[in-house]
């Protein structure tokens, strides 16, 4: 049968002319592949492989709507959408297991050029994804490339928590009357301590007596020991509530049934609990994604600033973190001393300005001394104020 | 499945056959009593009633049914890379499964492959980083972790099994509360002693170094790991089916006191078994450490366990069809990331497909006999 | 207040939260019949007490729906069980699974949703008396229920022909079926009324505790409610020791870190599960001559 059918078309094609019309066209069609490849070849050496890219894809370990974390990279991730008009490929759930490669490869099969890895524990599969793929350019929210050469396809990027964090600490110090605040935490990690010591040295700046106690979850979303946690400090006396978790609601609403107040971490969360809310470190991502992404479209990616292991800071301007409004329970004699030192910090000032003392009495930032960025991402004591056996 | 066939017929049930738990023997009697064709049915059947299930439940959250269940299929047979990462997934659960399988022989309920495979990361990962170190040839680096992960995973199981066999405290809940601890246990040495230095501190060991990680094989995705879990699967059937241990362990499982009655160590054999179990998800955790995570992270074997148990029932407890459901369950688990890329679903829709998929033949093997 | 008062306060509330789900697994187990998925059924509790709650806006109406949630799970394994003769535990455990899978994908939108916990009552009079009416007596209602519910139960075990009829099918029950009655009827009401307290135990966790929902959030909390059931032999008033020794082993790891007490944080982690274990293998040796025959042949293989 299908031998009948080809040879009812061959007689067409093997008329002489038609022959001749076909060699015509491979030959045009051969020497315009051969133009394009020169072009291509002339432009390869400078054009990168995402550049141009329309696709971008974001993968998140939690819930795209937990008050938190993973909620601030979805929003950016619509806002993204809108302002640069690509079409953005979302995962959320995703675990830190070698699951997040599969869905890498997903979304690369799907086209994306450029993808966001927004969790610390996908940090070894992000960068042997890079290796392996060169073409596609995978950007690690929260981690440190350490390796002796960085990849042209990689990049990292973070922003500095501690100085908002400091911020809310000045507003937790201006409203407690216990003069005792809590700080709910799940593992004593150096990006913890920083946001604990940072909070306390903020509330000293308003209130030199406040003291912050402190409860680990050893968990980083388990409300059951998240209220239990709350419960605990709020029955120290504390008055004034905050966390380092991955999702924050159970805090806020524990603040909220003890009619304590609350500084929130991720996200904005004051449509939970009104009254409570002073305010909080928000992420605000979509400036920086668009800042990449705009960098990678335009084929310049590589060496440039992303190309590295990037934090956004006040004094740079560019922190993806920035201090949420306040809620209506900050007092308005304190508001503009609090605005006062976030321009102060964006002039370069950081919280970490000795003399600062560990609780344990030894000595962690000299007098006249200013820590730097990389002494403050190792700091594992918790400063004198807070309540806590850690380091 | 043949020697299930040849095992002793449990003995007349006292006059109070409750719902009690059935041995391999009765319900392959019971299925064997059946016509093959009405036992095809019934699978095929069941089956279909799970598919539809599925569908009902993707349906309501708005995505095509017809599509995610190609999905399914696609991302397990035809998509790139699948089958290397399907291969590399399997291996943990192939080994966690046979963990549940070998105490199932006497009669045992081993929930705690999640945390043998926790363990036996752990002690491979002290042997590698801190008893062999970088010079060591992987020659003797590999096999003294995995003695190392084997032990510890066997040891673990033993307390479930000594708890089990001396205080008559049900293996099936001490095994489950062993694997809360364990993951403790991995939490602290991640946060305190073993904590990289330098970097954030966020949870991981030092990376292993390249001696003590397994050799990749045909080609930079799967490595020798794939190989030792398919032998194991193949020598935990030889153990079971052409040893005496292995016969002894069916006739524990068959009928306890007739068994003792006999003059079989009991006491002993139970404990064996579930060291041996234990043993084989230490050497799944140190396959997963040294060929895949290549170095020691919290939740990297998430739910891994549980994925296993349930791979174990729907093999029967048979190594060949326990590996063969291992290898579905981890097809399927593959395409959570394709469904919620391509549907918006949550990526645990799949567990709800395994779930179903065991739920199946549980809801069919039903004895002819009435209970009462 | 001090950390003593404060454990015993919170141990109270975390303690009512297995508390419900082990009085179920004991009525079950006193039929013969274990239900690993208990699990399964207090997380369907929670999700659907915390969504019918984010729904109609009343807690109550939550409590309702977790009821039925958790029932509703429960027949299933009831039947699977019962008429299907399917191995317990597998049943039990399949069913968890399945439903960690449904709430995920259900539940994924009521992760942000706000509701109103279910309101705490201080009981006039008990609870003006000092320390004990801060422990007992200041929490909501379904804590105070939980009360009346093990003495319920106890009455309901020993005093009355129900309870007789339901130790015996666990126990006997060619006897029960001599006597006029259907032995696997009185199971799968026995193993489905469990559930149904473990899905109030799960709304308590989601609606009256925490007031939130996340992923899998009773974290293994059933599977604890099954382990103290087995470690309290089958007494209700030892049931409510167990609970409340759990939760008050949860909360001291909390209390103990919030007053500053060095020790170390993974080991108060792992405390409510050691000492779980401590108490099973305390208690289990003493239960071996008081388990539910049914349930011997369930759990031990013996016959």
């Amino acid at each position: 049968m299908h031998q009948q059918t080809a040879a009812r078309r061959l007689p067409e094609l093997t008329s002489p002319a038609r022959r001749a019309l076909i060699a015509l066209l491979a030959a045009l069609g051969v020497i315009a592949i051969m133009v394009a490849g020169a072009a291509n070849s002339t432009a390869a050496s400078k054009k990168e492989p995402w550049a141009g890219a329309t696709t971008v894809g974001f993968i998140m370990v939690g819930a795209e709507n937990d008050e938190g974390y993973n909620q601030a990279v979805y929003s950016a991730s619509l806002q993204v959408k809108q302002a640069l008009g690509v079409k953005t490929l979302l995962a959320a759930n995703v675990p830190e297991t070698q699951q997040v490669t599969a869905v890498m490869q997903q979304m690369v099969d799907q086209g994306a050029k450029i993808i966001f890895a927004t969790s610390f524990g996908y940090q070894d599969y992000a960068y042997a994804f890079a290796k392996s793929h060169p073409s596609v350019l995978v950007l690690h929210q929260g981690g440190t490339y350490t390796g002796k050469t960085f990849p042209a396809n990689l990049g990292t990027y973070f922003g500095e928590a501690y100085d908002p964090v400091s911020l809310g600490g000045m507003a937790a110090g201006a409203v407690t009357k216990s003069n005792k605040l809590g700080f709910v935490y799940a593992f004593p990690i150096p990006q913890t301590v920083d946001n604990v010591d940072a909070f306390e040295l903020g509330a000293q700046k308003i209130d030199p007596k406040a003291v912050t106690y402190t409860d680990a979850t050893s968990e980083w979303c388990d409300p059951l020991k998240q209220k239990a946690a709350a419960s605990a400090l709020l029955s120290t006396g504390v008055d004034v509530l905050t966390q380092h978790q991955d999702c924050q609601s159970t805090v806020v609403e524990a603040a909220k049934a003890a009619n304590a107040y609350v500084v929130g971490y991720h996200y904005d969360a004051e449509a939970l609990d009104p009254k409570g809310w002073l305010t909080g470190s928000v992420w605000n991502w979509a400036p920086l994604y668009e800042s990449i992404i705009k960098t990678a479209q335009s084929g310049k990616f590589t060496s440039s600033k992303y190309n590295a292991n990037f934090i956004g800071t006040f004094a740079s301007g560019d922190n993806p973190l920035e201090l949420a409004p306040f809620g209506a329970s900050v007092p308005s004699s304190v508001r503009p001393k609090i605005i006062a030192y976030e321009n102060q910090l964006k002039k370069g000032a950081t919280i970490f300005t000795g003399p600062i003392y560990c609780n344990n009495g030894k000595l962690l930032v000299p007098k006249g001394k200013t820590a730097t960025p990389a002494q403050i991402n190792q700091f594992t004591c918790f400063v004198k104020g807070v309540v806590a056996s850690g380091g | 499945m043949s020697e299930a066939l040849s095992l002793p017929t449990a003995p007349v049930d006292p006059p109070t056959p409750t719902p009690a738990r059935r041995s391999l023997a009765t319900i392959a009697s019971g299925l064997a009593n059946a016509s093959v064709w009405t036992r095809l049915g019934l699978a095929l059947g069941a089956y279909a009633v799970c598919l539809g299930l599925f569908s009902l439940v993707v349906w309501s959250q708005g995505a095509n049914p017809t599509g995610v269940i190609t999905t399914i299929f696609n991302s397990a047979l035809v998509d790139n890379g699948s089958i290397d990462q399907i291969l590399l997934r399997a291996v943990p659960i192939v080994l966690a499964a046979l963990a549940v399988s070998v105490p199932a022989r006497a009669g045992l309920v081993n929930v705690g492959g999640e945390g043998g495979l926790i363990i036996g990361a752990i002690a491979a990962t002290g042997t590698a980083l801190y008893i062999v170190g970088p010079g060591v040839s992987s020659v003797v680096a590999l096999p003294l972790m995995a003695l190392a992960g084997i032990a510890a995973g066997a040891l673990w199981s033993a307390i479930a099994a000594v708890l089990r066999v001396f205080v008559n405290a049900n293996e099936a809940v001490t095994t489950l509360l062993l694997n809360f601890i364990a993951n403790d246990i991995l939490l602290y040495l991640l946060y305190q002693p073993w904590k990289a230095p330098g970097g954030t501190g966020q949870p991981q060991s030092k990376p292993l170094s390249a001696n003590t990680t397994l050799p990749h094989i045909f080609g930079n995705t799967l490595n020798l790991g794939v190989i030792i879990a398919l032998v194991a699967a193949l020598g935990v059937y030889l153990l079971l089916t052409r040893t005496s241990w292995g016969f002894a362990l069916r006739v524990v499982g068959g009928n306890q006191r007739a068994a003792s009655r006999a003059g079989l160590p009991v006491k002993r054999l139970m404990i064996s078994s579930m060291a041996v179990g234990g043993g084989l998800a230490g050497l799944g955790g140190m396959l997963y450490l040294a060929g895949t995570q290549l170095q020691l992270l919290p939740g990297g074997t998430a739910t891994f366990g549980y994925i296993a148990f349930l791979a174990a029932f729907l093999g029967r407890h048979n190594p060949l069809g326990v590996t063969l459901a291992a290898l579905l369950f981890s097809a399927i688990a593959i395409s959570a990331p394709g469904l919620q890329l391509n549907y918006g679903l949550d990526g645990n829709v799949v567990d709800i497909l395994l779930a179903l998929a065991v739920a199946a033949p549980l809801a069919i093997s039903a004895s002819r006999k009435k209970a009462f | 207040m001090n950390g003593i008062e404060q454990t015993l306060i919170s141990g109270v509330e975390g303690g009512t939260i297995i508390l419900y789900p082990a009085l179920g697994e004991l009525i079950g187990e006193r039929a013969g019949i274990v239900n690993l998925g208990t699990e399964g059924c207090m997380l369907a509790g929670a999700l659907a007490a915390y969504a019918a709650a984010a729904t109609t806006g009343s807690a109550w109406v939550g409590v309702l729906a977790g009821m039925a949630a958790g029932g509703l799970v429960s027949l299933v394994h009831a039947w699977m069980v019962v008429k299907r003769k399917a191995d317990q535990l597998a049943s039990g455990l399949v069913l968890w699974f399945l439903v960690i899978g449904l709430t995920s994908v259900l539940g994924a939108s009521f992760v942000s949703s706000i509701v109103t916990p279910l309101p705490i009552v201080r009981v006039p009079l008990l609870g003006s008396i000092p320390w004990l009416g801060d422990i007992l007596f200041d929490h909501d209602p379904l804590v105070y229920a939980s009360y009346v519910l093990v003495g319920a139960v106890w009455w309901m075990l020993y005093r009355t022909r129900a309870g007789l009829v339901l130790r015996a099918s666990g126990e006997r029950p060619e006897v029960v079926a001599v006597a006029g009655r259907r032995p696997d009827r009185v199971q799968i009401a026995a193993v489905t009324i469990g559930g149904t307290l473990a899905g109030i135990g799960g709304a308590q966790l989601s609606v009256g505790y925490v007031d939130s929902w996340f992923d899998n959030m009773t974290n293994g909390y059933g599977f604890i409610a099954v382990a103290v059931v087995l470690f309290a032999v089958w007494r209700p008033l030892l049931v409510l020791a167990g609970s409340y020794l759990f939760g008050i082993a949860l909360a001291a790891a909390s209390v103990l870190q919030a007053h500053n007490v060095a020790i170390n944080q993974y080991l108060l982690d792992a405390l409510p599960y050691l000492v779980t274990l401590v108490a099973l293998v305390a208690f289990a040796r003493r239960g071996g001559a008081r388990t539910p025959e049914g349930l011997a042949r369930a759990l031990n293989n013996t016959s």
